[in-house]
């Protein structure tokens, strides 16, 4: 696990490595060309969800789960205050903030309909098979790792990169966990 | 509702006072409490706050009770070599004379499981931290969207 832990991280720093070769003209923001892509998982509403259906909308895509009790609730309310920020300067509406669970035996389609409205930011929470979550997963160079608890009390080792996706879905940024909230809004508006 | 009613709710700036007022027992002193907010469904929360040791002799910090809570844990949110973050099970958390230990996000935390009630936003709940050669420390923890 932790070899695979390893290529994962290297994939990761890689993709950010080459990232940039995709610049165009008019965009600060350059095209991430090794990460990302097209997936479809099941939505919180127990349909499928594919990401493209989302075209020509800007996403904020991030992954957790929510057991997870200091940082994917820090980063659900940090999204979602980028998002209410983009609001109320009327630039929400081309916006999506998509989160995916790592966690799919808790997090089912129900329990995600019940806990991500919470948030106010019109949030698309997504599930699957653990089989089909762990390739998006590699999709986006994100590892993660269940580790054995008491009882339910697992928990997970995971990346916590936020991915910032165009309107035709290309990964433009990653930010960490504690992003700065102005920068995402104004990396946002930049792609609208 | 049924929680509010039991914990009776305190105004904001109340709590803002209550958040930055230390709360002592003998020679232990907590300072910054807080419960992130978190949606009602939720199966866990996390608590924050900074713990110093004004005495003259070790204190282990072991855990917590909670009336809402069917358990409480110390966790620390560290990030790897590997780059990966993971949460830490800590069995104890050692203050020797002086010594002052931030709980804060995506470090150290309190991690409250198993709620049988979750407190909103604006209320205040409290949270005795147990010790293995200590009184429990108990005080009014503020539920808050950020960190004060």
């Amino acid at each position: 696990m932790k070899t695979k832990i390893r290529i994962g991280l290297a994939l990761l720093l890689a993709a950010l490595t080459l990232a940039g070769c995709g610049d165009e003209p008019g965009s600060d923001l350059p095209v991430n060309t090794r990460l990302g892509g097209d997936f479809t998982l099941t939505d919180h509403n127990g349909e499928p969800f594919r990401l493209s259906s989302l075209e020509d909308r800007v996403v904020i895509l991030f992954f957790g789960y929510t057991h997870c009790p200091d940082i994917c609730p820090a980063v659900l309310a940090r999204v979602a205050q980028a998002y209410r920020n983009l609001d109320e300067q009327g630039d929400a509406g081309p916006v999506q903030p998509v989160f995916i669970t790592f966690d799919p035996e808790r997090d089912t389609p129900a329990h995600l309909r019940e806990y991500l409205p919470w948030f106010k930011a019109d949030i698309i929470g997504l599930t699957g098979s653990v089989a089909e979550i762990e390739a998006v997963a590699e999709q986006y160079g994100v590892v993660f790792l269940k580790t054995d608890g008491q009882d339910e009390a697992y928990d997970f080792t995971h990346s916590d990169y936020i991915y910032l996706l165009d309107r035709q879905g290309r990964v433009r940024k990653l930010y960490p966990a504690d992003f700065d909230i102005d920068e995402v809004v104004n990396d946002v508006q930049s792609l609208l | 509702m049924m929680f509010k009613a039991f914990f009776k709710p305190v105004a904001l700036a109340a709590l803002l006072a209550l958040s930055a007022t230390p709360a002592a027992a003998g020679d232990l002193e907590i300072s910054g409490a807080w419960l992130r907010a978190v949606p009602p469904v939720s199966p866990t929360m996390a608590g924050y706050f900074e713990l110093r040791n004004r005495g003259d002799r070790v204190v282990k910090l072991e855990g917590a009770d909670v009336d809402f809570a069917g358990g409480a844990m110390l966790h620390d949110s560290r990030t790897g070599e590997d780059g990966q973050r993971r949460m830490v099970h800590l069995d104890r958390v050692r203050l020797d004379p002086g010594d002052r230990v931030r709980f804060a996000p995506g470090g150290k935390h309190l991690m409250l499981m198993k709620l049988s009630q979750v407190p909103e936003a604006g209320e205040s709940v409290e949270v005795c931290l147990t010790f293995a050669n200590h009184d429990d420390l108990c005080t009014d923890f503020p539920v808050r969207h950020n960190a004060p």
